[in-house]
Order: structure tokens, then sequence, then C-alpha cells
């Protein structure tokens, strides 16, 4: 910590230094991590996004049905959905995709990333963070061996106002943790349901049984209690002093009603709400509309379920309306609110769908498998260009066929929308260098 | 002069960073040229610059057309910037070999044999200057001055920076560090002390006391560094601070009461004695080998992990001396179903995998990076490491293996008749074989078991040196070795003579680890005041005072438990369990997440940061949990409220239970102050103590 502060400054030596400084590990990690940090800098990108917004479609959403539909295509492939046109002329989005459809002109639509991991674990890792799994994964495996890109952006770009600067609803995604960055840039996770009357964000709202003037009472109670002795310098590195500041962070976050209405998501019109959709997913949407406007820079929406092995015409048929209208929303709203130009929306899962629809042997009711040689990753706002369409998968969605990219392209682009350098090394608490992002080369059309 | 590729060339090359980690030296290189990292293989680096690239690097004919020199030199567009002027006599040096035609040896070449640097140790005054002189030692008995030639690297820049041509200077911190000097992959170490500028009297130091080996040597550091101690710390602190480093809980009002009042004089060792025999003791401290043994349930099964732990807890209730556990759990072998230790085996995999993890957890020795290249800043090559994780290369599987998420099959550990293990650039079968010192050929024993005894050794100073820096880490709230499995030359423990007298009582005690913080607990360093003197202020590395620490997520959770009353229910565990005694990071709990347990998805575990965060801060705040457990209708403030007694005897049990220590008077007037204010009842005005109390940082940190 004493090391941290005495550190001010990175000297051009410094950085020169840092290629052999990463192989001193001892009490200079942390130095060394520090300078990483101060280092690259000024080299970083100039950022054109200040949030992001993650809709994580766990289970490996179906590109079929969703944004890369194929009208022409046998009925063993085609399914039962039929297709509509987008604003941009030629493209075609799948049937339910209406109010998507509409809005591709403030969108882009990347048809084909792809990857060779074809189990929920490895590929939640490999999306969420840009780095494959180091080892083989299980397929309902929950791993972690690289920073969640939630996790990465919290420690470079926030929190500037004392909030979590990395939100996670309802729950954090398999591999969405900050792995050797440490607790401190993990995913605040906010379990409780917005959509329920009694919602409150966890920790940052008062409790109900706190209300007034108690909350005040207890306040200067505990000023007049606290009596441990503060060492008041630097130099004595005392965690105390550091404690200091969090809690006064969290008092003001507590007390300050810019903050409070951020996280009350009752305070949000009538109309409001409603068009976002009165369902979880509808209103995590929203919540995170006013996360993101209140300055959290990374808000992930863990939206679970696409895993449509089986009954997969009828779960959508049911799902996907309202998903459209609560995505459509999202953009629109943060259009209106004149957000969209800073915050970065996306939406994608592990990987995409198998082209020829079975049936399981203990199921009625056909659906898709897993299948990471195409999906559909959709992006909005933060600077992308809108009614942008990057690459197309064959004639049966069989694979990505035109300009394929990885997903180390995906998270090198939403880093460097964000300003952070996707090629960046950082030090692992051994002491090892490690690349943000092997290879980081960003998709172009997107910048 | 003829010029000698590997000893005039490469050292430039690193000297001016090309094949640094960064740069050229990274595994695929820079815009196509790629060298070996650090130059650690003259000869790889050879071929890449006289015969790839179509020999487009050296020109004999036009040295200077060169791309080797032409793009350092700003000649051509250069990544990296001007490294080598053209007039500079580093350029003139490859200038000059590429003109003879890019020998790979000059005739006669000496080898290097040593590198030193002098003064190898120095005591500076603040801002005081000192240059460093590098030499370097041939096989042919000659020497050189290559200060020009080697990196340079403070430890710790702000004790003292140190410049590219060696020169030393002081800040303004009392403290000590190491600089190291690196040529040609060897590494010399000059350690610097830079003491505060006015000397004590050696007297103050005479007077210090001396409860056994570990007050002597802490002072006589100090005096060296011309700080002196802080008092001892009050016997409520010592309470409160002892309790909660044994054994992971606070003291409850009883014990307060009850150590308060005892007026013997050897009281704080009877303390000890009995917290150490305490259950708690055994959770406490089999808590945090689980942290870094625990795999992903997902990965290796639920039902391994849960052998795993009642396997390390069991020991740990046991008292199992550290030798004869570290030897069980290297010798596993046997059904995952039966024996939890095999554990071990099923999740790590390979000998690769198992030789990092055993290395760094029992000897302090990093391998990690050998397994690729040479450590960079170790003495460790590929050679180590291979011959090093031919012990594990026996190691048969039988039953199931993974097969997550699930995972759920037994699996058999044992030690097959064959299995080899290979070196992956020369593919030479590497023979079992330490990493310093020499064993007999396994022969008919288990490799394994060959290797532990090794390791557990008591002629093996390293090994009780690691745990006993890892005990003293979490006692003393710092490691003398920091990162504390992170044994090396260029990281040296910041009191040399405490880690190895440390390191030899922790073997004479029968690698007891009841027994080494018995002894830690009962010296007076142990027993000082967090608070500090004039002298002693920004001393954070020498033990002057003591170091406060938060407490760690499942000893908070229990403390806020022990002070409302009101147990928490965790999942897969009885009613009553503590957080201490959960099995696997799988079980939910916000509270634990939030004050940083490590992410069970997480691979490798790792030790965990004591970072501290808003969201800590906030959780403690407003947990609709915590307020719940408060207001609850059984928790103590409720049965306090419904007590008889007065403001005093409230004031008195809600201090000794949260802050385990009677209050003052002042403090009872404020208590009674509360009790009687207007509008709020005796029981609200109770929760809200609790409440206030529990949010103070005298009740989140061990002091």
């Amino acid at each position: 910590m004493t090391l941290h502060r005495n550190c001010d400054g990175t000297t051009r030596r410094d950085c020169i230094q840092l290629g052999i400084g990463g192989l001193l590990g001892g009490g200079l990690v942390n130095l060394l991590r520090a300078r990483g940090e101060s280092a690259a800098a000024p080299s970083g990108p100039q950022p054109t996004a200040d949030r992001v917004i993650l809709i994580w479609m766990d289970g490996g959403p179906t590109h079929f049905e969703t944004f890369d539909p194929k009208p022409d295509a046998p009925a063993e492939y085609r399914g039962e959905f039929s297709y509509v046109r987008t604003s941009v002329p030629g493209v075609l989005y799948s049937e339910h995709m209406t109010r998507l459809a509409g809005l591709l002109g403030e969108c882009a639509m990347i048809r084909s990333i792809r990857h060779n991991q074809g189990n929920h674990g490895a590929g939640n890792h490999y999306m969420m963070t840009g780095a494959p799994p180091r080892i083989p994964v299980g397929c309902g495996a929950y791993v972690s061996f690289h920073p969640s890109m939630g996790a990465v952006v919290a420690r470079e770009r926030g929190p500037d106002n004392g909030l979590p600067a990395y939100f996670s609803m309802p729950s954090m995604t398999r591999s969405g943790g900050p792995n050797f960055l440490g607790a401190r840039y993990a995913p605040f996770v906010v379990p409780d349901d917005p959509n329920s009357e009694s919602f409150r964000v966890r920790d940052v709202a008062l409790p109900r049984a706190l209300a007034g003037a108690r909350f005040d009472r207890r306040t200067r109670l505990r000023e007049q209690i606290d009596r441990m002795v503060r060492l008041n310098s630097e130099a004595a590195g005392d965690p105390v002093a550091t404690f200091d500041q969090y809690h006064e962070q969290g008092y003001n976050l507590v007390t300050s009603p810019e903050a409070q209405k951020a996280f009350d998501i009752s305070r949000e019109p009538q109309d409001v709400r409603d068009r976002y959709g009165r369902n979880s997913f509808g209103q995590r949407c929203l919540l995170a509309r006013r996360l993101v406007e209140a300055g959290v820079p990374f808000v992930t929406i863990n939206d679970g379920g696409w895993d449509h092995h089986r009954e997969l015409f009828p779960a959508l048929r049911k799902r996907l309306p309202a998903w459209d209208n609560t995505v459509a929303t999202l953009i629109c709203d943060l259009k209106e609110r004149g957000l969209l130009e800073r915050t970065l929306v996306v939406a994608m899962g592990e990987f995409g769908r198998t082209p020829r629809i079975s049936t399981l042997p203990d199921a009625t009711l056909p659906g898709r498998d897993h299948w990471a040689n195409a999906m559909s990753v959709l992006m909005a706002g933060g600077g992308t260009p809108g009614g942008t369409v990057v690459g197309a998968t064959d004639r049966k969605g069989y694979a990505a066929v035109d300009r394929v990219l990885s997903p180390e392209n995906l998270v090198s682009t939403i880093y460097f929308k964000m300003g952070i350098d996707p090629g960046k090394v950082l030090y692992t608490p051994q002491g090892r260098p490690t690349h943000l992002v092997s290879d980081p080369t960003p998709i172009r059309e997107l910048i | 002069m003829e010029i000698d590729f590997q000893n005039d060339v490469v050292p430039i090359l690193t000297r001016q960073g090309c094949n640094q980690g960064a740069c050229h030296g990274k595994a695929r290189g820079q815009g196509g040229f790629q060298l070996s990292l650090l130059g650690f293989d003259a000869d790889f680096d050879f071929d890449a610059i006289t015969k790839q690239a179509r020999g487009r690097r050296v020109f004999p004919a036009a040295a200077d057309r060169s791309l080797l020199l032409a793009k350092p030199a700003g000649r051509i567009p250069h990544g990296g910037g001007l490294r080598l002027p053209a007039d500079s006599a580093e350029y003139a040096v490859i200038r000059n070999w590429i003109r003879q035609g890019m020998p790979r040896r000059a005739p006669e070449a000496p080898a290097l044999e040593a590198v030193s640097v002098t003064p190898d140790s120095v005591v500076l005054a603040w801002g005081q200057q000192q240059a460093l002189r590098v030499t370097a030692r041939y096989d042919d008995g000659s020497t050189r001055d290559v200060t020009h030639l080697a990196l340079f690297q403070s430890n710790e820049a702000p004790i003292a920076a140190v410049d590219e041509s060696g020169l030393l200077t002081a800040g303004s911190i009392t403290g000590s560090t190491a600089v190291m000097a690196r040529f040609m992959g060897r590494i010399a170490v000059c350690d610097v002390l830079i003491p505060r500028p006015e000397p004590v009297p050696d007297e103050e130091y005479d007077r210090l006391p001396v409860r056994n080996f570990i007050d002597e040597l802490v002072w006589q550091r100090l005096k060296q560094l011309h700080i002196t101690p802080s008092e001892r710390c009050s016997d409520f602190v010592f309470l409160r601070r002892v309790t909660i480093d044994l054994c992971g809980r606070i003291p409850t009002p009883e014990e307060v009461d009850a150590f308060l009042t005892d007026d013997r004089p050897d009281k704080r060792a009877r303390l000890v004695d009995r917290l150490l025999d305490e259950p708690d003791f055994a959770d406490h401290w089999a808590g945090k080998w689980m942290d870094l043994l625990r795999p992903n349930p997902y990965r290796v099964g639920i039902k391994a992990v849960l052998n795993y732990d009642h396997w390390i807890r069991r020991r740990f209730h046991e008292r199992m001396p550290w030798d004869q556990f570290v030897r069980e759990l290297i010798g596993a072998r046997g059904s995952t179903f039966r024996n939890g230790a095999v554990t071990l085996y099923r999740d790590r995999r390979t000998p690769e995998e198992i030789t990092t993890l055993v290395s760094q957890l029992f000897l302090g020795v990093r391998l990690e990076c050998a397994r690729c290249h040479h450590h960079p800043f170790e003495k460790w090559g590929q050679d180590d490491f291979y011959h090093f994780a031919a012990y594990f290369g026996r190691i048969g599987r039988k039953g199931t293996g993974l097969s997550p998420p699930i995972s759920g099959s037994e699996e058999f550990i044992f030690t097959g008749t064959a299995g080899r293990v290979t070196h992956p650039v020369t593919g030479q079968v590497m023979e079992p074989r330490p990493l310093w010192g020499t064993l007999p050929e396994p022969g008919d024993r288990d490799p394994r078991d060959v290797l532990a005894d090794w390791i557990t050794s008591p002629d093996n100073p390293l090994f009780a040196q690691v745990m006993a820096n890892r005990v003293w880490a979490d006692l003393m709230g710092r490691g003398l070795v920091e990162p504390v499995d992170d044994f090396r030359a260029t990281n040296p423990a910041t009191n040399q003579p405490l880690l190895e007298a440390l390191g030899r009582h922790f073997r004479d005690v029968g690698f007891s680890l009841a027994e080494l913080i018995r002894t830690i607990t009962a010296s007076h360093v142990y027993q000082l005041s967090s608070l500090p003197n004039e002298r002693n202020l920004a001393d954070t590395r020498n033990y002057s005072r003591h170091y406060r620490h938060r407490l760690r997520a499942e000893v908070l959770l229990d403390a806020v438990t022990a002070v409302t009353g009101v147990p928490r229910r965790f999942d897969a565990m009885p009613p009553g369990a503590t957080a201490k005694q959960i099995w696997t990071h799988r079980t939910p709990s916000l509270f634990l997440d939030t004050f940083g347990r490590p992410d069970a998805n997480q691979d490798p575990p790792c030790e965990r940061t004591k970072d501290l965060a808003v969201v800590q801060t906030l959780h403690l705040m407003n947990s609709e949990q915590i307020i719940r457990d408060i207001h609850d209708d059984a928790s103590t403030a409720a049965r306090l409220a419904a007590s008889d007694r007065d403001a005093a005897g409230v004031a008195r049990d809600l201090y000794r239970r949260i802050y385990a220590r009677n209050p003052t008077e002042e403090e009872t007037a404020l208590v009674a102050e509360v009790l009687n204010a207007p509008d709020v009842s005796r029981r609200e005005a109770i929760e809200d103590l609790m409440w206030a109390m529990i949010n103070t940082p005298e009740f989140i940190f061990q002091d």
C-alpha cells in the first residue's frame, strides 16, 4: 500500500523497464502492476465509450431464430420461424426481432465470430474474457483463468464517484470474476428482482428499517463511539485510514439524493417501466440504464436460459417478442437521453446453435445444440457505426465464412472503445506478465 | 579486438531492452524478429540474427545497412524507437562484429562464471549516493568491469533508487531494500540500508526486554535502522489480537472479564496455551491451507472436495506435525472416495502442474516461469523444472477421470512402474532430480516418497522457513519475505537472521505449528502496540510496532454472528456451523463474497488479497441481513433490552462483546445518554449502539 502511494508518477525509464520489471516478482509486483497501469495510459486508445451494458445470453442463443435467419435453407435448417426485413436493405432478422430489425440503423450486427469451445464452461470463459480456457473445461463448469471484461473495466476505468464499478444482475456470470485482479474488482451482484414491488439495490440503498432519522442517529452515534487512533501519515500504511475513505464514500453514496435516485427504480415513470417490459429482464435493463446514467462503467445482465436443446420454437415464440422489445427500448431510451453515444450495449452469449434441427431421444419437440462455429453478436452505441453488418455465415448457417473473427477480436473491440489498450501487459500476483488479450486487434468496422 | 557474440553482443541487446518480454523476447517475437527472453539462449539469438529474414538483418559488406543496426539507430522506422545511436560505443561493437563476419564465438572467448556487485551491502544516509560496480569473472580467471552493460533494478525505489549507470540514490525513508544487478542471466544483489538520520544511544536497546530469540533479532535490526519499538500493548488489545490470530474469533464477554481481572503475571502465556487447544484453532489454520489447496468442485467433483477438506481439517485438529502432513499429501494414493489427499492428483493431472504447486507451496520456489523458459530473475531453467517434474512421472490413475461439471465418480491414484517426463525442447527423458543437493535413485521406492523426504528433511532449511514465514506473516501482519511463497536471492527477507532462526526453531520443535505460534506470541515483539512513537511511524517492514489488519472474511462474519447472537445458516452445513467450517466456496454467502473469499471458479487457487473496498463498508452499513439479525427478537440487543441491566451494565456487555474491553467512564455516560433519550425505546437504542459499533474500525480490524 505504501509502495503505491510513494510511487507517484512514472518516469520514462520506468516504462522502459517494465518489460524486465515484470520479472521481478516480489513485493514489487504490485508496484509494477500499478506502473503498468500508468505506463499504458498515454498510449491507450482514445475512448469512444464510457459505459458498457452487457446482456449476457447464457446458454448460447441460437443465431437462426435471432439475427441470422436462413430462409433459403432446407426446412430442417431453416426452422419454424420466418424472417423480417431490417432497416438495412438486404439484411434479415428472424421474425420475432421486429423492433430491433427497425433499429439496425443504430446498431451493428456481427455474424462471423467463431471459436472452438463447444461447451458452456469454456465458451463462457472465452467470450467473457477474450482468453480461451487454459485446460480442457467441462460443459457445466464455472471457470476463471483470466479477468473478465467487467473486472478489467472496473480496474482501468472506474469508479469515479464511489459507486461500485462493475455490477452484475442477478448473479455473476460463470467467468465474470476478477481472477488475479483481486476481489476489489469482483462484480457487485444485485440478486433481487427489480420487477418486485419491494426491490432495492442491496447495500447501496438504506434498508427500510433504517429510513430517515434512525440512520442519521446511528451515523452520529458511530462518530461518537469511534475512538480508534488513526495513524494519519501515508508512510504508516494504516489500513484503518484507507477504511475511513471507503466508509466516507459509502456514506456519501447512501446519503446522496442523486445516487439514491439512480438505484430507486420506482422513481421511473410507469410508462417507461411498461415500455421496458414488466418482467425481471425488462426491469433489469431499465436499472442498468439508471446505473450507467449514474456513472457505473460496466453492467452485466446475466440473462440465462438460452440453451434450447429442446422445445426451441415454443420457448422462443414466448420469449423473443418481449426480449426484442426490451433491448430495443433500452437502445432507444439511451439514445433519447443522449447516452447512447457514450454507452456501448452488447448482447451475446457463449456460442450459437447447430444448423440442423434435432430432437433429443427423451424430448418430444426439437431444438438445436451447441455450435461455436457461428454466432451473432449485437452491438449498439459507444461510437459503433450504425447499420453495420460484419461478416456472414454460409447458406445453412454452419460457419462464419466471411470476415471470420475471434472472441479476441470482439473483446479487444470492447476494450478499445473503452480506451483500454487490449495489448497491454498485466502482471499476475506471481509476477508473470500476461497480455490482456493475446490478439489485440479490434474489429475495425466497429470503431 | 575479436568480438564474441555471447560475451559482447548479447549483453548489448539485453541492456537496450531488445530481448525483454514486452518486445522481441516474447514468445511470438515482435515484427517477425524473435530473440530468447533476456538473452538466455545465445544459439537461438545467433540463428535469429544471422540466418533468418533471408540474412537481411546483417550485411557484412555494408554493416551499417544491417537491419540489426539501421532500425535501432533510427535510420529505418523502428517500433521500439531509437535504441542504439550510431555514434555510441555499443553501436560500434555490433558493427565491428558484423564486419568481422559475425563469428558465433571468438577464438578462446572465455565463458562467464560469476557476476558480483561492489559494494554488496551499503548503509546510506538520506539522499546519499553510491555508485555500484558490476564485475564479471570468466573461466580463464579474467575479470571485466561490465557496469555499463548491466541492468539495475531496485526492489523499492522510494527507499533507494538506482539509475541505468548503477548510481544508487537513497530516498528519505528509513528502511532497507535490495538492488539487483543483472548481467547475462546472472544476478548480484546489493543490500541497502537507510537508517534514520538521528542515532539512538545503545542503552535504549540494552533496556529492551528479551523474551526469546525473536526479540533479540528484531532489536538488532531496529538498532541498525535507529528505530525504537512501540510500547507493549495493553491486556485487552492482546486478548483480542491473539484470540483472532489463533482461533479466528473474537473473545466472549466472559473471557474478557476473566482475562482482565486475572492478575497472574503469566496470564498471557496461559491464554495462548488455552487457545492453542481449541477446535477453533484447527479450523482457522486449516482454512488458510484450504484456500491454497481447494480445487473447483465443478472440476474434480463435490465429493472429492469434501473429502479433501475433511482430510486437511482432521490433520489440523490432530495437530499433525507439518512435515508429516506434507509427506502424506505428496505421497497420497488410493481412492478419491476414501483418501481425501489424492484430490490433489485428481485436480493436478500432469507432472508439470504438480511441480509448480508443490515447489511453490512447500519450498517457496516459483518454478512456473521455468516451465517454458529460463526463470528471468532466478537460477531455475527448464532442466531443473523437468528433473523435478520427473518425480511425478509415474503417477497412475484408474477409474473415472474428470467429467465436469459433476465429476462424481471414483478415481484411484497410484504409482505405476512406467511413466516418464521428457524435456519439451530436447525430448530427453528426464531423471528425477531435486532442485538442489543430490538424492539417490528412487529404485523400488515411490519417487514421490523420495521427493517428499527430501522436501521435508530437517536438513532442508527452506521447507521450515517457508512455513515459518507464512505463520509469521499471519501473526505479524507482514511476512519476512513477501509474497510469502516467493523465496529467492533477489527478494531477500527483511530480517534474514530472524527468518533462519524461525526456520531452525520450527524444525527443532518437530514442525509443530502450535509450538511455533506459542514462541512467536510469547515474544515481546508480538505484543507490541500498533501505536507508533516518534521514531517508528514509517516502519512497515521491521516489526517495531504491530501492523493492523482487517479481519478475514470468515472471521468477520463469525464475529458479526457472535455479536448479534443470531446464527447464520449455511448451505451444506449443519445448524450452528461457523463460517470457518465451510468446506466449499460454492456455499452462497454475500458477506463472504464481499469481504473477499476466493472466487470458487478461479484456477489456480491463490492467496487472498487484503483489499479494502467500498462494497465492504456498504455491506456492514446497509446489509438487510445484518440489520435483520440485529433487530431479531432473539438477538443480543433484544435480550439486553429485556434484561434489568442499568446503563453501565449494558455498556459493559456491548463493549466487552464487540470490542473485547471495558467501556471508559465517558463511554458509559454516552451509552446512558442514548438509553435515556426520549422517543427512542430501550431496544432501539441498544440496536443503534450495536449497529454503530459494528461499523467502527475497532470492530473490523485486529489492532
